[in-house]
């Protein structure tokens, strides 16, 4: 069970596809205010972990919890009124509407009644601003920059107001400059109170960033430490091919 | 810039209320829009044989601007909107039929708008969990259960005769027109309100993206149950209208899945998710078919003529006619601001 420390946890999760066993008996959990890394090579299983902590999927076996609460595949929409949100790794907005309303539906509440509402277009300006897209809110998603849509993905994700966010793959396709840019804004989030979960295949962006790391392999825990710690495993080295740790 | 590209200062211009459109309405459309509705307010004056015509046109309306809440922004196609119309009308019918030819409008109406919602959830609540097509199959049949049903209890329905025990609301044509006109206006604009809110936002989200809406912490299923409910309760009160409008009730004129087809191309051509596209489709429609075809071709080769146009024109704009005419007028003047 969580507590106010532990806020996410996974017991025993395992999920198969058929005969295949993507996540087998995983079991970590997720300390409050930290930034965790969650790492593993391509097909570890990581998004699979992640789409059943989100009830995206329906775990074949085990529990999540959120706030001392099972969430174990309830809908997406309770776990994330609950405070957890996910950044997915590939950019989806609604593609018809502008930057300004992608992030008003995430903004907006959860009552079919609530036809509007003053308080979500301060919620969209001040996150807007913060992700540095308050001259793009009339535009289309399909006119910003690759860095601009994945920022305009954390300000969704943000408009949930989590205390926990999952960013899956958060770097992809960005360059070094954008990188140290969203590190810097990652960490910000820490220091107002949100407890961070970030989705990687390598561990070289990651290394500055985060506080602890967690390995997947297989669809198992392979390591479970601090960056430094998880970086001189020899177990972990030989799950990647050499070099790329 | 374009004046149909919002810029941020327009943009926080209106930011803080409910925009009635997408865009600030320029000179060109919002002069055609004024033009078009003084045309249509004015209609027994400068029309009067019309008038019947777009009486009927209005209740059309109603049904089109209907549908387009609920399947024109979601993407959730009813094909059985006609079966929640057909069971206000039936409701009407079947209380004067069976229980008392008297009994008042008062009570009637009110019944009908009710018994309609309940039969739209009835259908609703079990295929809004199910995606796309299970939900436009589910709707399909409940017009044809319906079809048949009144076939099936004929003693009661009076079968395809239908029942003409329905007081009719005026044999004056001047004042069925405004009879219709002002339900048809008040639910349009209703409807817009809706759209335009957060809530019609969040249902075209749900036409994008259901998945993207649920990550926002939104209950889609609730979502779309109420755009149901939102959609079911004018499509009730304009089945009641039309009940009062024939008089008689019968499965022709009310229920079969044809007038549910005629809703949806309605709605298609006018420019699915923009209600005053559908709602001012409902006039274009009927006129071509109950005027222009009927006096060129006749009561049944109007049909292969409204079909074929529908046809084109869906294939030469499958976003809507009026919607392009409408981002067109938008475009005009440019670069001028």
């Amino acid at each position: 069970m969580t507590s106010a420390d532990t806020p996410l946890e996974v017991e025993n999760l395992r999920k198969e596809f058929g005969g295949l066993v993507a996540v087998d008996d995983l079991s970590f959990e997720v300390n409050s205010n930290e930034i965790l890394g969650f790492i593993g090579p391509n097909g570890a299983g990581k998004s699979t972990v992640f789409n059943c902590i989100m009830g995206v999927l329906s775990p074949t076996d085990g529990s999540v919890y959120l706030h001392s609460d099972e969430i174990t595949g309830q809908d997406t929409h309770e776990t994330v009124n609950q405070g957890l949100a996910r950044v997915s790794q590939e950019s989806n907005p609604f593609e018809e509407m502008t930057v300004e309303d992608n992030i008003r539906i995430f903004a907006v509440s959860n009552s079919p009644f609530a036809f509007s509402s003053n308080d979500d277009e301060e919620v969209i300006r001040s996150l807007a601003r913060r992700m540095g897209l308050e001259d793009e809110l009339g535009t289309l998603p399909d006119s910003l920059p690759h860095a601009g849509r994945r920022r305009l993905e954390i300000a969704k994700a943000l408009a949930t107001e989590p205390d926990i966010l999952l960013l899956d793959e958060p770097f992809a396709g960005m360059n070094q400059a954008e990188i140290r840019d969203l590190s810097e804004e990652i960490r910000g989030f820490r220091d107002e109170g949100i407890t961070l979960v970030v989705v990687d295949h390598n561990m070289r962006g990651l290394m500055q960033l985060v506080d602890r790391v967690i390995v997947l392999n297989e669809g198992r825990k392979l390591a479970d430490g601090t960056p430094e710690e998880v970086a001189d495993d020899e177990r972990v080295q030989s799950a990647y091919l050499a070099g790329e740790v | 810039m374009s004046k149909s590209v919002t810029s941020v200062t327009e943009e926080s211009a209106y930011g803080y209320g409910i925009p009635l459109f997408d865009t600030r309405v320029n000179l060109y459309q919002g002069g055609v829009l004024a033009v078009l509705l003084v045309s249509l307010v004015t209609v027994p004056v400068w029309a009067p044989p019309w008038a019947y015509l777009f009486a009927l046109a209005n209740i059309w309306a109603i049904f089109a601007a209907s549908w387009d809440i609920i399947s024109g922004h979601t993407n959730y196609i009813s094909f059985g909107h006609s079966f929640i119309s057909g069971a206000a009308a039936y409701t009407t019918a079947l209380l004067t039929f069976n229980v008392n030819p008297d009994m008042a409008i008062y009570i009637t109406f009110p019944l009908s708008v009710i018994v309609a919602v309940v039969a739209a959830l009835v259908f609703a609540l079990p295929s809004l969990r199910l995606s796309g097509p299970y939900f436009s199959l589910l709707t399909f049949v409940s017009v044809l259960v319906a079809t048949k049903a009144v076939f099936i209890f004929s003693t009661y329905t009076n079968g395809e005769m239908g029942i003409s025990t329905v007081s009719v609301l005026t044999f004056d044509t001047t004042m069925l027109f405004y009879y219709t006109l002002v339900p048809a206006v008040i639910i349009t604009g209703a409807l817009l309100y809706i759209s335009r809110s957060n809530v019609g936002k969040v249902l075209k989200a749900i036409g994008q993206n259901e998945a993207a809406v649920e990550a926002a912490g939104l209950d889609t299923t609730r979502f779309k149950l109420w755009g149901f409910v939102y959609s079911a309760i004018p499509m009730g009160i304009g089945g009641a209208l039309l009940a009062h409008f024939y008089g008689n009730v019968e499965p022709i004129a009310f229920l079969i899945v044809d007038r549910s087809i005629e809703i949806i191309a309605i709605a298609a051509v006018g420019g699915m998710g923009t209600i005053l596209g559908p709602a001012g489709a409902a006039y274009l429609f009927l006129f071509l078919r109950d005027e222009v075809f009927k006096a060129f071709l006749g009561p049944n080769a109007r049909w292969v003529a409204i079909w074929s146009v529908v046809l084109v024109l869906l294939v030469l704009s499958p976003q809507g006619v009026l919607k392009r005419l409408w981002t067109f007028l938008g475009n005009l003047g440019g670069d001028s601001s």
